[in-house]
């Protein structure tokens, strides 16, 4: 399969990329990582004039740690997410998320912007963002506005973004202490895969011993967007955890899902696996809390 | 150290450096001067009458240099069994399944020929088209051949014995149904070739092929041309595992293109259009009953097959025999009866995949008998010793294994995997299963009616005496036939390994029906070894004569000269060698004469040392209907433990070890061998857990890419206790048979009785997605809450 022809652009500038988006409209894409773009290219799904790589631009790449944020520039790659430090050390299922994306040569390319903004109902990083509440710095030519990546996404392969924005970072605020994550996918194999269902758990306990002050769950896979399990996080909020807690918690989760029935999978199963996902998750979640 | 020098020994592969640095050549890396590129138009619809082609303004595109239809390629049959030649290089009246070839165009570059593909305009009437065998089958159903009422494509009924009569001595008969899904069969390479037709008149097409010799002759069939002036040249392939075992219409395009232009033609198919040209594993649904006596003697098996095989007929004539021919071994079975059907549908076509036809008739088969086994109170490894069959015994159907180590195999795998201590103590989730399996050494007959050899090999020593190259048109398809004819070649030299070179995968070096039915080490080896004693033997004479020294009294041995009555005076023949050679630092030296200068002196004696050999099997089988296929000069045999962990909260199998005994005969290469096994667990692994080629309701693929067709990665893959089994085939060159295809018979079986052994619930359909394993472990859980 060969690529239509297209302009290619690489500023090396936000502020150039942000010109050229603004001018250029729904004639332009975005490469960030092309994991996603370029297949789709190449099967003439979508057959942009224009593309605009953001590879040429230093100021999006890297991973920081600065007043008590964790910030991931557009450009950060799974591969390097996943083997960040700061991100280990403080979003572990962020960078547990990073490491099952795909497989190690798409990790080298997909970056977590393309992630974002491609916005597959499977896609491996929104869930565990969406968990801490990372915000998507969402710049153009004539400013730039925060958006809570619980509020980005508005369909299958639809943000709130306009044509003339660029998204140049993710930033999460580190939870308080005592808190943990977890993420699974659950896909028929051990790599290479499109999440069949994924979860991802936030819990922040209200002081080492004790209750749980907040719960957040996040589902993959199961509805046009990843979404927030609300009922679930009632379920938990505010009580002591418990296997009995969790299972119900799992059970409201399943509830809370909005699967359909396609060639990969019937609702029905991944009902049932958000069910057991969330309460695995959770288990994993408290016990990383209460381990910090 | 045995009596081997070479053989059965671990050497290294001799394509190994080449492909691990990226020297290894494949069809796509050749680029021939002034080449042009080719595309084809496909049908986008399942079943429809062809109206009319336009194609006046593709042709009008700048840079392309051919637009051919039916109107340019004519008509000719083709396919793979001449009895079932039902295919043409293009559709004229209609189109029988999405994907079916309409046109093609050669064009400067890729671009071009796509844009023009594009500008080609098909009127199209559709058709009503039929997906699935009942609906084919059904009265009324649309006809996809005017000629297969009912889209019988083809239908086997064979009784051997008295099945009815059998059930009534029988205590204990169960009947049950299995089915798995199509497959693709994963080759890392999509088919590609390039076609060149020179000003002389000679096509040469360097093609992705396991079957340069049919490939050859269809091509010439199908073009018209003389099978002399059609030269079929194989370079480096990347896997091909059945499908790439027959003629593509990519192919014969790819001719017709480069005939019409005079240029050279390079066509690629995409990985869609390797889903769409497909050839893998049918899709079957088995029903079968099997009867045995209270102390576990097996006595009758009666199958029903139906196989959905696609829009035309490829190897499906031979996979609907085999998916009753070899269940008769490697267990004793008394009467069996068999009634299979193969089915045209609108869908891409079925054909050969690794373990051809009995795969899935043996995972059914292997998993009712452990059922079998349960009902009676047996362990299924001692009712499997109970039926073992034994070196000479011949099957109800007429196959006679002059070689069976299926008992050493069980011995084996029980031993290897600890089976006693394990079997029925593996707490809840985690399960060990048991399977055999049995398979021919090489079809025994080739595709078309022929007295040919199946396998010619020629030899040629340098004139400097130092190396021997082998001339086959055997195919090197990564399995590594190449450096197994070449430590034949050494062995039976009685020179090292590192002197011999092999050329192999061109039809210009002989005639080698090629690999399929696991069939070169046995049949290309024997050409191989018959060449090799011919060369060695012109050396002797030459020496003999030489030395006035009686040939039988001399023999050549790594590399060296041995004379039975002690080392002769040879000073004479050392100083001729080294007159030659002054200025060489290399020259031979030492108390013994070596085989560089008597190989030397040969040819200064008789010019070229050229020596050939050729090897067909004798007469076999059975003079029923359809008794050629199934026979086979030998038999290899098979038995794998599997262990498995179930997650039962999601139904994901894991599969964690594998005990894996082959009976190979003899092992020319141990490393090999032993790929063989462990590759027979990806693959294996792959058909039970994950591979199904899906479909939407239109006939269209939904998974025709590797992101959604799921083969096992190195993550899924459990390391494979191997266990090499030698029972010293009689029929094989140093006594070696085959190992290729199977060694994934027991894979499959051995996994579902795992699962089995490890969830409680017995699952007769493939894959086991977690999905489907879930939802068994769930319907039991609310049965038993009833």
């Amino acid at each position: 399969m060969l690529l239509p022809k297209f302009e290619y652009h690489e500023p090396k500038t936000v502020q150039e990329a942000c010109r050229i988006v603004g001018e250029l409209g729904e004639k332009a894409k975005v490469l960030s990582g092309g994991t996603d773009l370029l297949v789709n290219m190449k099967k003439k799904l979508i057959q942009p004039e224009h593309v605009v790589s953001l590879s040429k631009i230093e100021d999006l790449k890297g991973i920081f740690r600065e007043n008590g944020q964790v910030k991931i520039g557009a450009c950060a790659t799974a591969g390097e997410i996943a083997g960040s430090e700061v991100i280990k050390d403080t979003l572990a299922d962020v960078a547990e998320a990073a490491s099952v994306l795909g497989s190690p040569l798409i990790r080298n390319l997909a970056t977590i912007a393309g992630n974002m903004t491609s916005a597959r109902p499977a896609a491996d990083l929104p869930p565990s963002l969406m968990a801490y509440g990372a915000k998507a710095k969402l710049v153009k030519a004539s400013g730039e506005r925060s958006v809570d990546l619980n509020d980005f996404f508005t369909g299958v392969g639809k943000t709130v973004m306009t044509p003339d924005e660029i998204l140049t970072e993710i930033a999460v605020e580190i939870p308080q202490e005592p808190y943990g994550d977890h993420y699974i996918k659950l896909g028929v194999r051990q790599a290479l895969e499109i999440s069949l269902v994924n979860v991802a758990a936030l819990i922040l306990l209200d002081g080492p011993e004790g209750p749980i002050k907040e719960a957040r769950i996040v589902l993959g896979s199961v509805a046009p967007t990843p979404i927030r399990a609300l009922s679930a996080e009632t379920v938990l909020a505010g009580q002591v955890p418990s296997d009995v807690l969790f299972e119900r918690a799992g059970e409201a989760a399943a509830n809370d899902s909005k699967p359909i029935d396609d060639f990969r999978g019937s609702a029905e199963y991944r009902r049932d696996m958000v069910g057991v996902l969330t309460k695995r998750a959770l288990k994993t979640a408290l016990d990383r809390a209460t381990s910090r | 150290m045995g009596k081997y020098d070479v053989i059965n020994t671990r050497a290294r592969r001799l394509d190994a450096p080449d492909k691990a640095t990226g020297r290894a050549k494949y069809v796509d890396d050749i680029c021939l001067p002034g080449m042009l590129f080719g595309a084809m138009l496909q049908s986008p619809l399942p079943h429809a009458e062809i109206l009319n082609i336009d194609t006046s303004a593709a042709k009008k595109l700048p840079g392309v240099k051919s637009v051919v239809t039916a109107e340019d390629a004519g008509m000719v049959k083709y396919g793979v069994s001449p009895a079932r030649y039902d295919e043409t290089v293009f559709c004229k009246d209609k189109v029988h399944y999405i994907g079916d070839e309409v046109a093609a165009v050669a064009a400067i570059d890729l671009d071009t020929a796509l844009e023009a593909v594009s500008l080609i305009k098909v009127d199209y009437e559709e058709l009503p088209a039929v997906f699935t065998v009942d609906e084919a089958v059904a009265e009324g159903a649309p006809l996809i051949h005017e000629d297969f009422p009912r889209n019988i494509c083809g239908e086997v009924h064979n009784e051997f014995g008295d099945v009815e009569k059998a059930f009534k001595e029988c205590d204990l008969i169960r009947t049950d149904t299995f089915k798995n899904k199509r497959q693709d069969a994963g080759f890392l390479e999509p088919n590609g070739c390039i076609a060149d037709f020179d000003p002389l008149g000679r096509l040469t097409l360097y093609s992705s092929t396991q079957v340069p010799h049919y490939v050859q002759r269809i091509v010439a069939m199908v073009l018209g041309l003389p099978i002399g002036k059609v030269r079929v040249i194989k370079p480096c392939i990347g896997g091909g595992f059945g499908p790439k075992a027959g003629t593509t219409p990519m192919e014969l395009i790819a001719c017709l293109l480069s005939m019409k232009t005079g240029k050279p033609v390079k066509m690629n198919y995409t990985r869609e259009q390797v889903f769409l040209f497909g050839r893998a594993r049918h899709q079957f649904v088995h029903t079968m009953t099997t009867g045995v006596k209270k102390d576990g003697t097996l006595m009758a098996l009666k199958n029903k097959c139906y196989l959905e095989g696609g829009a035309y007929t490829s190897f499906g004539i031979a996979t609907v025999y085999y998916a009753g021919s070899l269940l008769t071994g490697p267990y004793k079975l008394r009467n069996m009866k068999y009634d299979g059907y193969r089915i045209y549908t609108n869908k891409p076509t079925c054909g050969a995949q690794r373990g051809h036809g009995s795969v899935i008739s043996r995972a059914a088969w292997e998993q009712q008998l452990d059922c079998v086994a349960e009902d009676l109170g047996m362990d299924p490894l001692e009712f499997r010793l109970k039926n073992v069959m034994e070196t000479g015994d011949t099957t109800i159907n007429d196959l006679y294994t002059s070689s069976l180590g299926m008992k050493e195999c069980l011995e084996a795998v029980k031993t290897g995997s600890t089976w006693k201590e394990k079997r029925g103590k593996l707490p809840k989730g985690k399960g060990i299963g048991l399977a055999g399996g049995f398979f021919v050494s090489g079809a025994g007959y080739p595709i078309y009616r022929s007295d040919t050899p199946h396998s010619t090999v020629t030899i040629k020593l340098s004139d400097d005496g130092g190396n021997a190259r082998v001339y086959t048109a055997s195919a090197e398809i990564g399995q590594g036939s190449d450096t197994t004819f070449a430590m034949i070649a050494a062995e039976t030299l009685g020179i090292p390994l590192s002197d011999v070179a092999v050329s192999s995968g061109d039809t210009d070096f002989g005639v080698d029906l090629g690999a399929y039915s696991s069939r070169q080490t046995l049949m290309t080896g024997h050409a191989t070894k018959r060449a090799a004693e011919n060369v060695k033997a012109q050396v002797l004479a030459v020496l003999s004569e030489q030395l006035d020294i009686p040939a039988e009294e001399m023999d050549i041995k790594k590399g060296l000269i041995e004379f039975r009555n002690g080392n002769p005076d040879f000073e004479g023949l050392r100083t001729r060698y080294l007159k030659e050679h002054r200025g060489w630092t290399d020259h031979p030296g030492g108390d013994d004469l070596t085989f560089r200068e008597a190989a030397r002196v040969a040819f200064l004696e008789k010019g070229p040392i050229v020596g050939s050999g050729a090897y067909k099997p004798g007469d076999l089988g059975g003079k029923y209907k359809g008794a050629a296929v199934g026979t086979s000069p030998a038999y290899s045999c098979s038995a794998a433990v599997v262990e498995v962990g179930v997650d039962m909260e999601t139904g994901k199998v894991t599969v964690d070890n594998m005990t894996d005994a082959h009976d190979c005969g003899f092992a020319i290469n141990r490393t090999s061998v032993e790929a063989q096994l462990q590759g027979s667990l990806s693959m294996g692994l792959g058909e039970t857990l994950f591979e199904e080629v899906k479909f939407d309701n239109k006939g269209g693929i939904l998974n025709a890419d590797f992101g959604e067709y799921k083969i096992p990665t190195a993550l899924d893959m459990a390391p494979v206790d191997t266990i090499i089994v030698e029972s010293d085939e009689p029929n094989g060159p140093y006594g070696a048979k085959e190992v290729g295809e199977g060694a994934i018979l027991p894979t499959i079986p051995a996994i579902l009785n795992a699962v089995y052994d490890a969830i409680g619930v017995r699952i007769w359909e493939l894959p086991l997605t977690p999905e489907r394993v879930y939802m068994a472990i769930k319907k039991k859980k609310e049965e038993q809450k009833d």
